[in-house]
């Protein structure tokens, strides 16, 4: 099986090399909303020295990191799947006797997040020179106890990711419902702003969603602002909502997979 | 145009023609398989999309009806029928892509659309359009990655790689990134990415499609070899009838979603059209009306300004001695109709 997940990496990992353009108009598409929010922010916290007590210098942290820790955390499944049920193509993969989303899709996300990844340390390392930002907070304990809730937020997006392109299974309108899912995901992850400016409900129900490890908790564990007691809560309901996402994901896939081989898409 | 070839009623193969209480040779057992499709319909013209919209309508399509067959092993069958006819729905039944309305098939005694890891393991289905290779890498990755997900040993990966190199002459092609191949290199390297694992039942549909005559009669060779060596099952469709009598001692013709006939291909001629084809040359040259004789058929410039009569086969003798008799014969030759043109006539019966 790790056989099969490494020349999985070595030939997805190829196969991104080739889209090199492709790669920089999603990357142009990726920085442009951050880096909008993080000049934003950062003047509006300058002109009134905070906002809700947040400093520029926290907006500049928050935002740099949510670069890093978006570009770890977003699905891309709907982008290499969905086209591949509505044309079938997705029988080719049928035919092999491994699960294709949870090997080859799932590498190709890995694969397309490590290069971009890669492609944006001089962009991160402009705007750093740019702004500024004081790290202080940053320790390498914090940055340990990031690491399972990256994986975390990784794993639940990629489940929760999956099952919504499984809907192409029963409709052609699977980008328009995805659109949706992204505006919730932008709601409750803290992905354009830190979801403590946000009002009192939404930051009471974000506790409670899986969303948050998309962006906002790894974030926060990063900087230093999470109390160890909060950590610990968090990561058991990360836990939980994997179990769960991964649980829908099979369910839904199956079902979906009822319904390919009785249309014979 | 008139059909030059007179077919007879095509039979339809009776149980008691073959064993259907199954001898354990049987790979592929097909029993009263059926597929339905509800296909979505509606008139043209906009008061017919507002209507849809509310009220959808559906009608059955019956892909495949009742379909039986048996295949034994090491078997070569070719499976035929116009378009259309549910050639392919039946090879995705087999190969576990599609679950029967109907009926039951089993394969190696798998339920294909169980899709077992150790059936999907035993077979392959190559369909000509489809690819199971990575488009932007070269061929000898992905063929290193089904070595990964089939499980095989270098060994038996270098030994099977080295006689699908041998066999297909593939070469510097696995090199190239597989968008930069021709038509004809990526059907070979398609063949050996579903073949790697040594499946014993392949299904192909349409492996010769778009290649020229010389890349068809490579895929030719290259699969009655395979089948010799690996005592291999195979199922395959095609439109080329070449590809049909070079390999398949047995046919299988469906016509919608029907079986119409099972049985040797050579039989196929002397069930469904009974008739030879006597080619007359004159000594004076000049075309004369043997109608008397028989149904003339048109000619073609290949076969030395000859005139075609079609007789009943029984008839054979006793018209050749009249013509000769009758008339200042220079040349006479007896044939059967081109296999082409009798299951041409099948299909539309």
């Amino acid at each position: 099986m790790l056989r099969i997940y490494q020349r999985l990496w070595q030939v997805n990992w190829a196969e991104q090399w080739q889209y090199r353009a492709n790669l920089l108009m999603y990357l142009l598409y990726w920085l442009v909303s951050p880096i909008v929010y993080l000049a934003v922010w950062t003047t509006v916290a300058k002109s009134q020295s905070s906002v809700n007590g947040l400093t520029a210098n926290d907006f500049v942290t928050y935002y740099l990191t949510l670069l890093v820790v978006d570009t770890l955390t977003t699905d891309i499944t709907i982008h290499v799947l969905a086209y591949k049920i509505q044309d079938g193509t997705l029988s080719a993969e049928l035919l092999k006797p491994i699960h294709p989303i949870l090997t080859s899709t799932l590498i190709n996300n890995l694969a397309f997040k490590m290069l971009m990844l890669m492609v944006m340390i001089p962009v991160w390392l402009g705007l750093a020179l740019l702004f500024q930002p004081d790290f202080g907070a940053v320790t390498p304990l914090s940055l340990l106890l990031a690491i399972p809730a990256v994986v975390l937020g990784m794993g639940i997006s990629f489940l929760l990711g999956a099952t919504m392109t499984c809907v192409a299974f029963w409709t052609t309108r699977v980008y328009a419902i995805n659109e949706f899912y992204w505006a919730i995901i932008v709601l409750f992850a803290g992905k354009f702003v830190p979801l403590s400016l946000m009002p009192p409900v939404v930051q009471q129900l974000a506790r409670f969603l899986p969303f948050q490890f998309f962006d906002y908790l790894p974030i926060q564990i990063i900087l230093g602002r999470l109390p160890p007691d909060e950590i610990l809560r968090s990561f058991g309901m990360g836990v939980v909502w994997f179990g769960l996402a991964l649980a829908l994901f099979l369910a839904v896939w199956r079902s979906g997979l009822k319904r390919f081989s009785a249309v014979g898409a | 145009m008139k059909a030059p070839y007179q077919v007879g009623q095509v039979p339809m193969p009776s149980n008691g023609e073959r064993d259907l209480s199954a001898s354990k040779t049987d790979t592929v057992v097909v029993e009263a398989l059926s597929k339905t499709y509800q296909v979505p319909e509606r008139e043209g013209g906009f008061a017919a999309a507002v209507r849809s919209f509310f009220i959808r309508r559906y009608r059955d399509v019956h892909a495949v009806q009742q379909v039986n067959f048996r295949i034994g092993s090491g078997e070569i069958v070719g499976f035929l029928g116009p378009n259309g006819a549910g050639k392919t729905t039946t090879l995705k039944m087999l190969s576990g892509l599609l679950y029967p309305s109907g009926g039951q098939t089993r394969v190696l005694g798998f339920t294909p659309w169980e899709r077992k890891a150790d059936f999907l393991r035993a077979i392959t289905l190559v369909m000509g359009q489809r690819n199971r290779l990575s488009w932007d890498v070269p061929a000898a990755d992905s063929l290193l990655l089904n070595q990964a997900i089939y499980r095989l040993s270098d060994a038996d990966y270098q030994q099977t790689l080295a006689e699908l190199d041998e066999l297909l002459e593939l070469g510097p092609i696995l090199r190239k990134p597989v968008r930069n191949l021709s038509l004809g290199e990526r059907m070979k390297c398609e063949l050996a990415a579903g073949l790697l694992h040594r499946p014993q039942v392949l299904f192909l549909d349409e492996p010769t499609i778009g290649l020229d005559i010389t890349a068809q009669a490579r895929i030719r060779a290259f699969l009655k070899e395979y089948n010799r060596r690996t005592g291999a099952t195979i199922l395959l469709t095609s439109h080329y009838m070449a590809d049909v009598t070079a390999l398949c001692e047995r046919i299988i013709i469906i016509h919608q979603g029907q079986l119409k006939y099972d049985g040797g291909l050579t039989d196929l001629s002397r069930q469904i059209a009974p008739v030879k084809l006597i080619g007359v040359a004159l000594r004076d040259a000049a075309p004369a009306d043997l109608s008397r004789y028989g149904v003339m058929v048109p000619n073609e410039p290949s076969l030395d300004g000859k005139q075609l009569l079609q007789v009943p086969a029984d008839e054979v003798a006793a018209i050749t001695a009249r013509l000769l008799s009758d008339l200042p014969v220079q040349d006479l030759t007896i044939e059967d109709p081109p296999i082409e043109a009798v299951i041409e006539k099948a299909f539309h019966e």
